[in-house]
């Protein structure tokens, strides 16, 4: 498992939070460019952290398709451009100088690796939360200080992030947010301050209580609106109910 | 709130209950509002014979009130002909948990209440008369004293009254009332109009509180009575007439006293059956002590609610609170800095103790709607799905696509799929926002409309309330054959098919059970 973070956290370290730009060395490769990539690259570092898409840079410069893509090439060759994912428009090819780290807008947010959803690192953020949590009633600072201390993620994390967090793991009812009384459960939080505490759950399962509709096949079935007491889909032939019934 | 699935399953309940005739009759009165005879006629196609004995039986298990609109000038002329009969569609819908009653009334009273409560059910209205005579025919019958014992002990329950007034009279006043909220809400469907004219009707038929409850023994002492003739004057003229219907501004003869009908009361029933419902939910979410005092609290105000859906509980003075949570066993150990505390988890605002308290029971009610929503949304969409739900849900207000995604950690892609599937469903509501700019995407806002969602929801319950009924009657007929099987004859497969249908049985009632709970949930509370 702590294989697992540090993995993780390593990624995560040459990740859009370890923002380092590079300085252009001066006696940089430029110099040896031909004046259709000279153009190019200009046009491409000229949109910093946004990049550019392969198809606006030939609109833009009105080179021929074949030029444009034998220049892309060779800057790539170079390492002075380097091809980013664009959450937007996931598949097109899109271009940034090296130098720049891609805006939020082109990655999605901190929560974005590689173009996609972080599910990994926020999956075990979430886990690490409950755990805590499951332990005692905590606020978002507490939890956050634990985490830097047991130095269990190589990135910086902030309490926003940790917030977020938090707020995701009460859509999933698996905590509530509620204000401290600063008595039994909540002495060690200062009365009136927001913290987190596990929500009950069914002992037996450690699922919430399912609700009455929830548990009968009609509670989860797609083709409700479908069904009738004497049509194609009936409470008498239907397929759900036999495999309920099934004993 | 009636829906259309719920109409269904009405009309399947009086099926099986009283066949088809009177349920035809019954579909009608449930589809088209009140009716007169001569339009159930018409409409239902069957003699005048059938319509009338069908409305009989429906009168007779409480689930159709007769009413005549007031003539002006108080001739009494073609009143015959004015009679408009309506269907009682709650009540019709309590046929279904008469095995929660029947054990509320175990659960507090002797044997021979039981008898008596079920024999009402059973029948739907009795005179006292009538009760003897079958407690008398009964395996180990007993005598009249014991079952006017057991009337009484119902009655001062409340789990019994007074039968309402069979034909009360609408006035003019009621009626204009109605016509103008029809014009008011132009737009409106026709159940809340009808609702509003089904709850005139009711309210009109049900006898005065004191006459509600009252019993007269056959040695003429009053119990819960005292109504003499200095009290009539200050009774307004709604009440007077009420009176009239009863002949009881004159002393009742015993003649007369032997022909009141009695029935449950089903209002108290529904009442006490809310009040678990909120002591369990708070028990859920916060603990065994804080559900502790809201039973305490609602056993002590039980008589002073004036109806079953109070907002709140009615209000009550700290010291007032303490003396009823130490009633209770349990509740000895509690002091008093304690209730207090337990009283601000329960939603009371802080404040000296000198003030009333009061909790909020609508709050309770709409968390375990929530509760039961989400849990569908759950299980039939996935716990993404789950999550936005239950964002849009707490947010109350319009949220965009990207700001969803972002809360909830869910693929920018994915997230309108989701929310899409939903809103199809009818759980979600969207809008869109257009711009009229160069190439600019439609931004598109989602919200939880929570009064049309649980509407929505309350059909869906009816709907399979009605696919559990079904499916519980086919599998009864599916399986006769085996069950006519003598016990002695049962061996190998045949004791195996046997079990089976004892599960399939068990199961399919107790999820029906259950889930007329989650409608009682939507509906009644």
């Amino acid at each position: 498992m702590i294989g697992g973070f540090a993995e993780i956290g390593m990624r995560r370290l040459q990740g859009p939070s370890s923002l380092k730009r590079k300085q252009p060395d001066s006696g940089s490769p430029s110099d040896s460019l031909t004046d259709a990539e000279r153009i190019l690259y200009n046009l491409i570092r000229g949109k910093q952290d946004m990049g550019i898409w392969s198809r606006d840079m030939k609109r833009e410069t009105n080179l021929p398709d074949q030029i444009v893509n034998k220049s892309l090439k060779s800057l790539l060759a170079k390492q002075l451009i380097k091809e980013v994912v664009n959450i937007q428009k996931k598949g097109s090819k899109h271009y940034m100088a090296t130098e720049f780290e891609p805006s939020k807008e082109i990655t999605g947010g901190e929560w974005y690796a590689d173009g996609s959803l972080d599910v990994a690192f926020i999956s075990i953020l979430k886990d690490q939360c409950l755990k805590y949590i499951s332990k005692k009633v905590a606020t978002a600072d507490e939890i956050l200080d634990w985490m830097k201390k047991s130095r269990m993620f190589s990135v910086d994390l902030t309490t926003k992030q940790i917030e977020q967090i938090l707020r995701a793991l009460v859509l999933d009812n698996d905590i509530m947010e509620i204000k401290s009384t600063g008595y039994g459960d909540f002495s060690s939080v200062k009365e009136g301050r927001v913290c987190y505490k596990c929500t009950k759950k069914d002992s037996r399962r450690g699922e919430p209580n399912a609700g009455a509709m929830a548990s009968i096949p009609c509670g989860v079935c797609p083709r409700i609106s479908h069904c009738t007491p004497d049509g194609i889909i009936s409470p008498t032939t239907c397929v759900y109910y036999t495999k309920w019934l099934d004993f | 709130m009636v829906t259309q699935n719920g109409i269904k399953l009405a009309v399947h309940l009086i099926t099986n209950h009283f066949g088809n005739l009177v349920a035809k009759v019954c579909e009608n009165l449930l589809r088209k509002g009140t009716l007169t005879l001569e339009h159930l006629i018409r409409f239902t196609e069957l003699t005048r014979e059938q319509v009338k004995n069908s409305l009989l039986v429906l009168i007779q298990h409480n689930c159709v009130q007769a009413y005549s609109l007031e003539v002006e000038g108080g001739s009494t002329y073609g009143a015959k002909a004015n009679t408009q009969y309506l269907a009682i569609f709650d009540n019709i819908l309590h046929r279904l948990r008469f095995p929660k009653f029947l054990a509320t009334v175990s659960e507090n009273f002797d044997n021979e209440c039981v008898e008596l409560f079920e024999g009402l059910l059973r029948d739907g209205r009795l005179t006292i008369t009538q009760m003897v005579a079958r407690a008398s025919q009964r395996e180990n019958p007993v005598a009249e004293d014991v079952v006017r014992d057991s009337l009484l002990k119902l009655v001062t329950a409340r789990y019994v009254e007074r039968c309402p007034v069979p034909e009360p009279v609408i006035s003019k006043l009621d009626k204009d009332e109605t016509t103008a909220k029809k014009r008011a809400a132009k737009s409106a469907k026709i159940n809340e109009i009808t609702e509003t004219l089904e709850q005139s009707v009711l309210a009109a038929a049900v006898p005065m509180e004191v006459i509600r409850f009252s019993v007269t023994t056959n040695t003429g002492s009053c119990v819960n009575r005292d109504i003499s003739s200095n009290s009539s004057p200050i009774i307004g003229v709604g009440e007077k007439r009420k009176l009239d219907a009863y002949g009881l501004d004159k002393e009742p003869s015993a003649e007369e006293k032997e022909l009141v009908l009695w029935r449950a009361n089903f209002e108290e029933f529904i009442r006490g059956l809310r009040h678990k419902a909120c002591t369990e939910n708070v028990r859920k979410r916060l603990d065994d002590d804080a559900a502790m005092v809201l039973k305490a609290i609602l056993e002590e105000t039980r008589s002073a609610e004036e109806k079953v859906k109070m907002e709140s509980s009615v209000p009550l003075s700290l010291n007032t609170i303490f003396e009823a949570v130490i009633k209770i066993e349990v509740g000895r150990t509690m002091t008093f800095d304690r209730v207090q505390a337990l009283l601000v988890q329960l939603g009371c605002p802080q404040r000296s103790s000198d003030a009333s308290f009061s909790i909020g029971l609508n709050n309770i009610i709409e968390l375990a709607r929530n509760d039961e929503v989400e849990s569908i949304v759950k299980n039939r969409y996935g716990q993404e799905a789950y999550r936005m739900f239950r964002l849009l849900s707490k947010s109350g207000c319009l949220l965009e696509t990207d700001k969803i995604a972002n809360d909830t950690f869910v693929e920018k892609k994915d997230t309108p799929k989701i929310l899409y599937k939903l809103w199809k469903d009818d759980y979600l509501h969207m809008e869109k926002l257009a711009f009229l700019g160069f190439k600019q995407p439609d931004f598109l806002l989602w919200k939880v409309n929570k009064l049309e969602l649980w509407k929505h929801i309350l059909d869906e319950m009816c709907h399979a309330a009605l696919n559990l009924s079904i499916r519980l009657a086919y599998e009864k007929e599916k399986d006769n054959e085996v069950l006519n099987i003598p016990k002695e004859k049962r061996v190998g497969p045949v004791v195996e098919r046997f079990k089976r249908i004892r599960k399939v049985w068990l199961l399919l009632e107790s999820a029906l059970m259950k889930l007329d709970d989650a409608l009682m949930l939507f509906h009644d509370f």
